[in-house]
C-alpha cells in the first residue's frame, strides 16, 4: 500500500551534529510499513522529493532519522511545523518471503555461540502474512544469527528492521567519529550485542567495521547478513561473505526523481542487469556469487550473466 | 457551467489535453493506485526500440534549480515483450494510448512501428526522433533520415504519426513544416534540452555520459517559444511538452499553439500533479468562462 499526500509533522529534532530526527502523524500507512522501505518526502526550495528511509513506528507516527548532506535535507531540517507531502511506503525492504529462512536452511545451527544474545530456537509464523487480507507486516522468527552491518547512517533503517526481528542478534556499526554513533542504548535497549569502529577511533576500535566483523564471523554459526551503508563498505561485506559461503542482503542508494519505478533513473547492475533501486530494492540479496535478482533466480533463461551462469554451474556441481 | 475539454487531435478523442509524457510514466499502469489512470487524456507510453535496451550507466539523474538531468539511454523491454502483458494492461485503462518508438535507423522505426500495427487498441505512434542520449546525434537533425522515417512508418501502418522533436534546432518551425510534408499527422515539441552538470567536490560530471536532457520547471519558457515558432508554419496539431507542472503552464502552451500537452517531470515529482493539471485547467476556464477548450489554441494575442 501506498500513499502520496500531506501529512503533519510532529517534531523535527536535531540530535547530534548533522543528525535529526523527524516524526510525522501518518496514519493507517504505518500498518504497511516494513523495515528497508522508505518515503519520499518533499523538501521545500529543492525539486526533487528525497528518499528517506523509515527508521521506526510508533502506533500511527512514522519516524525517520537523516543526516543533513545537502540543500535539501537542509531545507528538511528547518521545517518545524505543518505538513509535509510524502510518497510511501515504497520499495522492497529486508523482510521478504522466507528469505532468511531459506538462507540458513542449509545449514542448521548445531552448537550455542557464546557471546551473541540467546537465541530463541523455535520456528514461529509470522505474525501477518502478506495475501490473508490482514495488514502487509512482516515480523520475523526464525532460527537463524541475524547479523546487522551499519555504516553511518545506514543505522537509520537497521534499527527498525531489530525491532522486527524476534531474534535478537548482532550489530556492527562503523562510523567516522563518536559523534556519528546513534542508537546505541535504543540497540542495547532491545538487547543486542553492539560492537563499534570509528574511522578516528574515538570510540570503539580505530578503523573499519568490517575487519572485526570477518574475526568474528570464524567463530560464528550460520549467520544471515543484513547490510546498509557506503557502496565500498557493501562490496567489502559480499567478499566476506563470500569466503565464509553467507548469504544476506544489502540495502541500496541512489539518486532517485519518481521512486516509483517510472523514471528509471535509479538503476544499479545486479547479476549483470539494471534493477531499479526504488522498485525492486532498495534491498538486494546477495550469496557468495555477489547479488542476485530474485527474477533471475526464478526465470532460469534470464541466468545468462556471469554470476548466475557460475551459480548455475555450482548448482549442477550439487546436483 | 462546464466547459468540454475534449481534443480531437489527428482523429485521435482525448477526453482531455493532459497526456503523459513519453518516458516519465513506465509503460503506464505502475500508478494505478495513486491516481485514477482513466481521467487522463491519454498516455504517451516509454519508448520503445525493436530490441531491448540496456540503457545508460550510473549516474543516470541530477537535480539541477528548477528542474533535473536525466540520461537513461531509452532503457526498454523492446517492442516484441511490450505488446504482450504492458500492452494489454494499457488497453484496460480505456484511453487513448500512443507507443512512443524510437531507433538507431530508418529500418529499426519501420520494422517496430509495423509490429505495432498488428495489434489492436493503440491510438497512435509517436516517433522519438530527440532523444539526447544517445551515442550518435539526435535523429531530427538529420533532414533526409528524419524524413525516411516518417515516410517509411506513414506507409506501414494504420494509425496516425506524431513526431516528436528536439529543441536544439536551428530553425523548429522549418523543421516542423518538413516534418509536416513528409507526412507526420502531428507534431510533439519538445524533448528534453541538451544540458550538463559538474560536481563541485570531485569535479566529476554528474552525469555517466557527461551530458543528458534537462526538463522541469525551468525549460518551459523555452519549449513554448518553439511550439509558438511552429504553430505559424504548420496546419498539424501540436502537442506542447516541456516544463508543464500546473494547469496554468498547460493553458500557456495552448495559448501559443498547442491542440494537447505531455506532462512528464511533473508527474515524476507526484503522479497526482497530472489530475491537479487536468483540474486546474477546468477551473481556469471556468473563470474565463471559456465553454470549450479549442477556443485557446494559438489564441495569444
Amino acid at each position: 500500500m501506498r500513499i502520496d499526500k500531506a501529512v503533519e509533522i510532529i517534531s523535527n529534532k536535531n540530535i547530534v551534529g548533522d543528525y535529526f530526527e523527524l516524526k510525522i502523524k501518518a496514519g493507517e500507512i504505518t500498518q504497511h510499513c516494513n523495515p528497508g522501505q522508505f518515503f519520499m518526502i518533499t523538501a521545500p526550495g529543492v525539486f526533487l522529493r528525497r528518499p528517506i528511509s523509515i527508521h521506526s513506528i510508533e502506533g500511527s507516527n512514522i519516524c525517520f532519522l537523516y543526516k543533513v548532506i545537502g540543500q535539501g535535507t537542509r531545507s528538511l531540517s528547518e521545517m518545524q511545523k505543518g505538513q509535509l507531502e510524502i510518497l510511501g511506503a515504497l520499495g522492497n525492504g529486508y523482510l521478504r518471503e522466507n528469505r532468511e529462512e531459506r538462507a540458513v536452511a542449509s545449514s542448521p545451527i548445531v552448537s550455542k555461540f557464546p557471546f551473541l544474545p540467546s537465541p530463541t530456537r523455535e520456528v514461529e509464523e509470522r505474525d501477518a502474512k502478506r495475501g490473508e487480507g490482514k495488514a502487509e507486516v512482516l515480523s520475523l522468527s526464525a532460527p537463524f544469527f541475524p547479523v546487522l552491518i551499519a555504516g553511518g547512517t545506514g543505522i537509520a533503517s537497521l534499527y527498525f528492521l531489530s525491532q522486527r526481528l524476534s531474534q535478537k542478534g548482532i550489530l556492527y556499526y562503523g562510523a567516522k567519529n563518536k559523534k556519528d554513533l546513534l542508537c546505541l542504548s535504543k540497540f542495547k535497549k532491545l538487547g543486542w550485542k553492539v560492537v563499534i569502529a570509528t574511522e578516528d577511533g574515538s570510540a570503539g576500535k580505530k578503523g573499519f567495521i568490517t575487519p572485526l566483523l570477518e574475526k568474528d564471523l570464524q567463530k560464528m554459526p550460520p549467520v544471515y547478513i543484513y547490510v546498509c551503508g557506503p557502496m565500498p563498505m557493501i562490496d567489502t561485506v559480499i567478499k566476506i561473505a563470500k569466503q565464509y559461503n553467507l548469504k544476506g542482503c544489502a540495502s541500496l542508494e541512489e539518486k532517485m526523481a519518481c521512486a516509483v519505478g517510472n523514471c528509471q533513473g535509479c538503476a544499479v547492475k545486479i547479476d549483470g542487469q539494471n534493477k531499479m533501486v526504488c522498485k525492486d530494492g532498495p534491498v538486494f540479496d546477495f550469496d557468495s556469487n555477489g547479488f542476485f535478482s530474485q527474477v533471475a533466480q526464478k526465470d532460469k533463461t534470464a541466468m545468462t550473466t556471469q554470476g548466475a551462469q557460475k551459480r548455475q554451474k555450482q548448482k549442477n556441481r550439487n546436483l | 457551467m462546464k466547459s468540454d475539454l475534449s481534443i480531437n487531435f489527428a482523429g485521435i478523442k482525448f477526453n482531455n489535453p493532459v497526456l503523459t509524457a513519453s518516458g516519465t510514466f513506465g509503460y503506464g499502469y505502475e500508478l494505478a493506485d495513486l491516481i485514477p489512470l482513466k481521467k487522463l487524456g491519454g498516455i504517451i507510453t516509454k519508448t520503445i526500440t525493436r530490441q531491448p535496451k540496456e540503457g545508460n550507466p550510473q549516474p543516470r539523474i541530477a537535480e539541477v534549480c528548477g528542474g533535473m538531468l536525466n540520461t537513461i539511454g531509452l532503457q526498454n523491454i523492446g517492442v516484441e515483450a511490450f505488446v504482450g502483458e504492458p500492452l494489454e494492461k494499457l488497453k484496460e485503462i480505456g484511453i487513448p494510448i500512443i507507443v512512443s518508438i524510437a531507433g538507431s535507423c530508418d529500418k529499426d522505426y519501420i520494422d517496430t512501428a509495423k509490429i505495432l500495427n498488428s495489434y489492436k487498441g493503440i491510438s497512435a505512434i509517436e516517433l522519438n526522433l530527440s532523444c539526447p542520449n544517445l551515442k550518435k546525434q539526435v535523429v531530427c537533425s538529420d533532414l533526409p533520415l528524419t524524413r525516411d522515417i516518417i515516410k517509411g512508418v506513414k506507409k506501414s501502418v494504420k494509425f496516425p504519426v506524431i513526431a516528436k522533436l528536439s529543441p536544439l534546432i536551428t530553425d523548429i518551425a522549418e523543421l516542423a513544416l518538413q516534418v509536416e510534408k513528409a507526412g507526420a499527422d502531428g507534431i510533439t515539441l519538445t524533448n528534453t534540452y541538451p544540458a550538463m552538470a559538474i560536481d563541485i567536490k570531485t569535479f566529476k560530471p554528474k552525469l555517466s555520459t557527461v551530458k543528458g536532457g534537462m526538463s522541469g520547471a525551468c525549460i518551459k519558457p523555452m519549449s513554448i517559444r518553439s511550439v509558438y515558432d511552429a504553430y505559424q508554419k504548420v496546419k498539424i496539431p501540436i502537442i506542447g511538452c516541456g516544463g508543464i507542472m500546473t494547469g496554468e503552464d498547460a493553458v500557456e502552451f495552448m495559448l501559443a499553439g498547442a491542440s494537447a500537452v505531455s506532462v512528464g517531470t511533473a508527474s515524476l515529482l507526484s503522479a497526482k500533479n497530472l489530475i491537479k493539471i487536468i483540474d486546474d485547467i477546468e477551473n481556469i476556464l471556468k473563470e474565463k468562462k471559456i465553454k470549450n477548450i479549442k477556443e485557446i489554441i494559438g489564441r495569444v494575442l
